[in-house]
């Protein structure tokens, strides 16, 4: 009996657009692959590149980070500081031998719950192609 | 070359001002390849300073160490400023802390010098073995001549300088109250061959590479330490709550650690390489650093360190940014 393997994505949506997309996804009964655990913050550009590196260490195969298109950000300018970062960070994650599959960003507007759909199914594909993370998880995650 | 008298002479005027507190220089070391910091605060002691391409270190680190006391009730809070000596690649450092708010321009006076390359250590220990005698040295256009204890040895300069050196972009200082000494010629410039050498292995290879380096490290933490732009009062992989990175030293700390530091200095390394000459187990961290360096240069034509008037590099934006990976 083997089963398959299922990989874990963290998604850090933003409040404002990709949090509203992924209920308008489930409020109009899309469905969309559980793999994805999503943590709400109030905007994309709240996220530090930290968090994903963190992610990484504690058990996820997979990041997601979405927000709002560029030029539509509640705050007008966060996601532009959170496309640079991030852009950065998988270059990073990239030349230290991470699969560049485990890093993703998308634009998902508040009324993009099919393209929210379609983002979830292409990350955990590309999840699921890199294979489990266990380069650097942490080996004792409880001491 | 560097005329030492004239060196020394400019020190002592300057450490005569009213307005000065200290100077940073470099002085002839005990012994090994590398000169000493020093600190000096009067000017009868300034003829111990010296410039030769024994003084590697990055004096610009000290500026942000200065001791900041609390100030008594009713005294005036000590505004003197720092005087530091500096080489073209330090100069970037001071450049890229004025452009972070740092300090202000009027906090310090800098001393530039026109620099011709410095001794790697470990190029040194390869070729004439370790010394405990005084080491001096000489550079010109081809060759460096270093003198240990009077015994001088002429070598390539490509075999006996840093990295850093010979592809160096920026000899003279960028930032300077004086110059001591002429301008010199630039000599190299930076293709980051190696960063695309190390791009064509594939991932596997790459953490494998990844993982036998970080393995060896011992988070002794030198490298933040040393580092000109690691100036933050209270350093994120030190602090406790939240705590980032924990203090065990296996793979996976190790790993977040080395990632948060390159993060770090993303769009900030002046690229003096501090932090790899420092480093007691020999990782070699510059090729992180160096990566991000080419990749904030490619992607959104940004080189930190140049421009005293520009923004730091993630605190702005261009709404043309490439984003050729988001969905």
């Amino acid at each position: 009996m083997t089963e398959e393997y299922e990989p874990n994505i963290v998604a850090f949506l933003c409040n404002w657009c990709s949090y509203a997309g992924a209920d308008l996804a489930g409020t109009s009964r899309t469905h969309y692959l559980p793999n994805v655990k999503i943590i709400r913050v109030m905007c994309s550009g709240r996220v530090n590149p930290l968090f994903i590196v963190n992610a990484l260490q504690q058990g996820a195969d997979g990041v997601l980070i979405s927000g709002c298109h560029p030029g539509d950000c509640h705050y007008l300018e966060g996601n532009f500081f959170a496309r640079r970062r991030f852009m950065l960070m998988r270059k990073l994650l990239e030349h230290v031998g991470v699969d560049p599959g485990r890093v993703n960003m998308s634009w998902v507007s508040a009324s993009e719950g099919a393209k929210f759909k379609d983002v979830v199914d292409d990350v955990v594909a590309k999840a699921k192609e890199a294979g489990p993370m266990d380069q650097f998880r942490r080996r004792q995650i409880n001491w | 070359m560097v005329d030492e008298k004239k060196l020394q002479d400019k020190a002592k005027e300057t450490l005569i001002r009213d307005d000065v507190r200290r100077l940073i220089g470099w002085k002839r070391s005990t012994y090994g390849y590398e000169a000493a910091p020093a600190v000096l605060t009067d000017a009868s002691q300034a003829d111990q300073l010296i410039f030769d391409p024994t003084c590697v270190q990055n004096l610009a680190s000290f500026i942000s160490l200065e001791e900041k006391k609390p100030v008594a009730r009713g005294a005036e809070p000590d505004t003197r400023k720092i005087a530091v000596m500096v080489k073209g690649c330090d100069s970037r450092a001071i450049v890229q802390q004025l452009v972070e708010k740092a300090y202000s321009r009027d906090d310090v006076v800098v001393l530039g010098i026109p620099c011709m390359g410095v001794i790697d250590r470990r190029k040194a220990e390869k070729l004439f073995g370790e010394t405990a005698g005084q080491v001096s040295a000489k550079v010109d256009k081809e060759k460096v001549a270093v003198d240990i204890e009077g015994d001088v040895k002429t070598v390539d300069r490509k075999d006996i300088l840093m990295d850093k050196c010979l592809r160096c972009r920026y000899p003279n200082p960028l930032v300077s109250d004086f110059l001591l000494g002429e301008e010199v010629e630039k000599w190299a410039d930076d293709d980051f061959a190696d960063v695309d050498d190390f791009e064509k292995m594939s991932p596997e290879e790459k953490w494998k590479h990844w993982d036998e380096q970080f393995s060896k490290c011992i988070r002794c933490y030198s490298c933040k330490s040393v580092c000109p732009m690691c100036y933050c009062v209270e350093c994120v992989v030190t602090q406790l709550k939240p705590q980032w990175t924990r203090r065990s030293t296996d793979i996976s700390e190790n790993t977040a650690y080395h990632i948060q530091r390159a993060w770090h200095l993303a769009g900030r390394c002046i690229e003096c390489m501090e932090c790899q000459r420092v480093c007691p187990v020999d990782i070699p961290i510059m090729t992180l650093n160096r990566k991000m360096t080419r990749d904030v240069k490619e992607m959104f034509d940004y080189e930190p360190g140049v421009d005293p008037e520009g923004e730091p590099m993630l605190a702005s934006y261009n709404p043309q940014d490439p984003e050729d990976y988001i969905m």
